[in-house]
């Protein structure tokens, strides 16, 4: 069964349609990239797929139960966790409250806090390499440190489905290689799902097992990294090539 | 009865479209809710009453003065604390002004003595404008006309003038007006005078009628300004007008009707223009006319 | 032992043994702060935890008063009273509050921010309103006497003695109050330590995370709202019975800003903070009026030169919220802590961040 499967999506904003008709799927235990120019309506698919959006047209499911039209914390109880671009961590907590709140639909609340919670929260702060952090406020730590735990958050809620928005943001090279090597990591270990949005093309072509291309809220192109990379309408679509007849 | 009872509504009304325009105007150009708007309102009744039962002193000047001394006021209080509190969250900034309205109201009311009464010397007094059958005190007349005029040609002003517009684009796209060189802190300090302006006029006539005189429980109609703006959506020019007149209307007819209503209790008039707020809040949790907010991540 | 931890224990056992050490007024200064501070908690945790803004705390406390005074109360000829034991008053009085509470929670929960702030105002409006046309409730504008909890404050024909104290009617009420605040400090600290308390501060300061990993926002802001009317009920009750008497008057939007200058004063979502608060603007006139024969500019009393106790301690308690939210965010708490603590509920802006326009 498919982790994602998006049917003929379509969002509009004030006579603006962000995104129109777009479907593809995402398999299970796969790597799926997005990827387009800016505006090409790539945050709007992730926030319709966190229930930010309604869409006006189509459907997105999960494991075969829709997930649109769907409040944000119903979506999260479907298995579906995601990590914000812009990092939305509570910086005033410690690493280990932060990572503690992604394990909200699997915490009973009402009832004492069971220690197993906060064990499992340890094992995936080493996991994503913030053992040593636990304790620390996250608002001090560095840029890429605070984007493991954005990750690590997700994964606390032991989803089906990871959503990246933009994982390699504001890192250099070295910083890059080890985001996908976490990335890789996270799929071979957990076997979960993952798509992503992202513009680094290196990070994308190295570790995507397949790719769906967007340009103004259109689907251009669907599949493996060199299917897409061979793609006439891509080409064009980034590098500006007068389309051929 | 009901034409009276009408334009009694009206004329009450378009004074409440005063002050919570006053009160979205600050909203719309900054998002700080301006909890010392009713302190503002206060403060330029004061110097009215005052200044007018001095001897010999035209009924204008004292309006001036009014006008001057909340706008002052208002300028203060921008300048030296909402500002020095930029970046920080509105509901701080907010509560902040909830700290003004005290110290403000309370030196007020200090002036005028807990159970005081502070004349003032309209110039429409007790006398009445007859048309028939009818009576209309000239004060309320008086009040519907000059806030009618005040409203029309503040929103000419917003709509043509080129300060107008940019309080427009600021309100509308910041990062925008921003761009396009307008200064927000002087569209916000603006925004400022203007509300005191307009809480000095509208305090002028909640303190001319139903009976003339500043005392401390006109502070509870400063309040109104807060259904009335909510009524109409927070952010709305046109809703805060509407929002007034709503709960001037609604209020004049619940008082008219005193009696065939008074198994709803006494003093009912003086609460419904909260219930009619929770109703319109059941229904529209942004006001009739203000934006619902839309989530971008 | 560290030297915070010797300060905390002596004050703890000199609050233990107050009526043993310290004389009436000052006593009766403890009543007041430690009634004031049960409801400051109350608000604190749906401000500074849950960060939504409430002006309607004192319909609330209204409830928990005259819940407490017309339940426990006989039936006279000027008011009702349904003559219930005073603990069991006290008790439904204060579900009664949550009841309310609970009623208006969804509304409260759609509403955004400030639209909350201002939608509780009706609230207290439509208290007052009911309260002026209920004298079978409320006595009348003048007021009715509340009954006293029983053995901790009727008054006996004669003196009593404790261990050659004059037991009198505010060391009757020190225990049964200090019990009351002991608990909703503890409540607190169990919520605020909980990951219910972590789940409110996520909705507080990043309110779409907290939906997408799967905090039922709008839910969780009910129950903010439903805690935090519970605890003003107790509150409510606690006034009526160190005040002894409840008067309608009392319970309009200046107490709710009383009570909210409380907790900003003394530091957002910290409970210690919200018990600093509540003595500082609970006391303050009370203590400045004591005082005022030292203090220039103050009256003594009623017909006087200068300004009166109270207003003096408004404009001080007007000009700390300002000073507090210009200089000092954190509060009275924030000027206290040295270092952060582990656990302890997140303070960097105890006011929500809330949506800019």
């Amino acid at each position: 069964m498919s982790a994602l499967t998006v049917d003929e999506l379509t969002v509009r904003f004030a006579g603006v349609t962000a995104l129109d008709g777009v479907s593809f799927t995402v398999r299970a235990g796969d790597i799926h990239a997005i990827i387009g120019p800016n505006g090409a309506g790539k945050s709007t698919l992730f926030n319709v797929i966190s229930g930010a959006y309604r869409p006006a047209a189509g459907s997105v499911t999960v494991h075969g139960v829709r997930l649109t039209g769907r409040a944000p914390h119903r979506i999260a109880r479907l298995g579906v966790a995601r990590t914000f671009q812009n990092i939305a961590l509570l910086p005033g907590e410690t690493v280990e409250e932060n990572l503690l709140l992604g394990r909200h639909r699997l915490i009973r609340w009402w009832r004492p806090e069971s220690g197993r919670h906060r064990d499992r929260v340890r094992e995936i702060a080493a996991f994503v390499g913030l053992a040593r952090h636990l304790d620390t406020p996250a608002g001090i730590l560095s840029y890429g440190d605070q984007k493991r735990v954005e990750l690590g958050r997700a994964l606390c809620g032991e989803p089906d489905l990871l959503l990246l928005d933009e994982p390699a943001a504001g890192m250099n090279a070295n910083e890059t290689a080890a985001a996908a090597g976490l990335i890789r990591a996270i799929r071979d270990s957990l076997g979960i799902a993952i798509l992503l949005v992202e513009h680094d093309m290196g990070l994308v072509m190295g570790i995507a097992d397949r790719i769906t291309a967007l340009d103004f809220g259109v689907l251009i192109a669907d599949g493996t990294p060199d299917e897409v990379r061979a793609n006439h309408a891509v080409q064009t679509a980034y590098l500006g090539l007068e389309p051929s007849c | 009865m009901l034409i009276q009872l009408s334009l009694g509504g009206l004329s009450l009304g378009a004074v409440y479209a005063l002050l919570a325009l006053g009160f979205v105007v600050v909203f719309r150009s900054s998002g700080v809710v301006n909890f010392a708007h009713p302190a503002l309102l206060m403060i330029g009744a004061y110097v009215i009453a005052r200044v007018s039962t001095g001897a010999g002193r035209p009924f204008a000047l004292a309006v001036l003065a009014g006008v001057l001394a909340a706008t002052a006021v208002a300028l203060v209080v921008q300048r030296f604390l909402v500002r020095p509190m930029a970046g920080r969250s509105l509901i701080a900034i907010s509560i902040m002004t909830l700290g003004v309205d005290t110290i403000g109201q309370t030196e007020i009311i200090r002036r005028i003595g807990v159970d005081g009464y502070l004349p003032i010397a309209d110039p429409w007094g007790d006398r009445v404008f007859r048309a028939g059958d009818l009576v209309f005190p000239q004060s309320r007349l008086a009040a519907l006309g000059a806030a009618a005029l005040v409203i029309a040609a503040f929103l000419l002003w917003l709509r043509y003038s080129s300060w107008g517009v940019a309080m427009r684009a600021v309100a509308d796209d910041p990062q925008t007006a921003a761009l396009m060189g307008i200064r927000r802190t002087t569209v916000t300090a603006l925004a400022w005078i203007l509300a005191g302006m307009l809480a000095a006029v509208a305090g002028l006539f909640l303190i001319t009628f139903p009976s003339p005189g500043l005392q401390p429980v006109s502070a509870a109609a400063a309040l109104r300004a807060f259904p009335a703006a909510i009524i109409g959506g927070l952010d709305s020019i046109g809703g805060a007008i509407v929002g007034g007149l709503i709960v001037g209307i609604a209020e004049s007819v619940a008082q008219g009707y005193a009696e065939d209503l008074a198994f709803l209790g006494h003093g009912f008039h003086s609460v419904i223009p909260y219930l009619v707020m929770l109703a319109v809040l059941l229904v529209r949790p942004a006001g009739l006319f203000g934006t619902k907010e839309l989530h971008r991540v | 032992m560290s030297r915070r931890r010797l300060v905390l224990a002596a004050a703890a056992l000199v609050v233990a043994a107050a009526p043993f050490l310290i004389d009436s007024f000052w006593l009766q200064q403890g009543l007041f702060a430690m009634a004031a501070a049960v409801g400051a908690l109350g608000l604190t945790l749906l401000l500074g935890q849950a960060g939504q803004l409430s002006l309607g705390h004192s319909f609330f406390l209204a409830i928990g008063a005259y819940g407490y005074t017309f339940l426990a109360a006989d039936a006279g000829p000027r008011a009702g009273g349904l003559a219930l034991p005073p603990f069991l008053a006290a008790l439904l009085a204060v579900l009664l509050a949550g009841l309310a509470g609970l009623v208006f929670s969804p509304i409260a929960a759609r509403l955004r921010g400030i639209y909350l702030g201002i939608a509780t105002l009706g609230l207290v409006f439509l208290g007052q309103h009911i309260l002026a046309n209920a004298p079978r409730l409320t006595g009348g504008d003048n007021g009715r006497s509340v009954p006293p909890l029983p053995g901790f404050g009727a008054d006996a024909g004669s003196t009593q003695y404790l261990l050659n104290v004059e037991w009198g009617r505010e060391q009757k009420l020190w225990y049964p109050l200090l019990a009351g605040t002991v608990l909703a400090y503890l409540i607190f600290r169990a919520i605020t330590r909980s990951h219910l308390g972590r789940a409110l501060r996520a909705v507080r300061d990043r309110e779409l995370m907290a939906g997408i990993v799967g905090v039922p926002v709008t839910r969780f802001k009910a129950y903010a709202f439903l805690i935090s009317s519970m605890y003003a009920g107790l509150g409510g009750v606690l006034l009526a019975l160190v005040f002894r008497r409840v008067v309608p008057e009392t319970f309009g939007i200046a107490l709710s800003i009383e009570y909210l200058a409380m907790v900003v004063i003394g530091g957002l979502g910290i409970a210690g903070g919200a018990i600093a608060g509540a003595a500082f603007v609970a006391c303050l006139p009370p203590v400045l009026e004591r005082y005022s024969g030292l203090l220039p500019g103050l009256a003594a009393g009623p017909g006087d030169a200068g300004i009166s106790a109270p207003v003096a301690g408004k404009f001080i308690y007007g000009a700390a919220v300002i000073a507090v939210l210009l200089l000092e965010p954190a509060g009275l708490a924030g000027l206290a802590r040295r270092r952060p603590r582990r656990n302890a509920p997140s303070a960097t802006e105890p006011i929500p961040t809330g949506t800019r326009k």
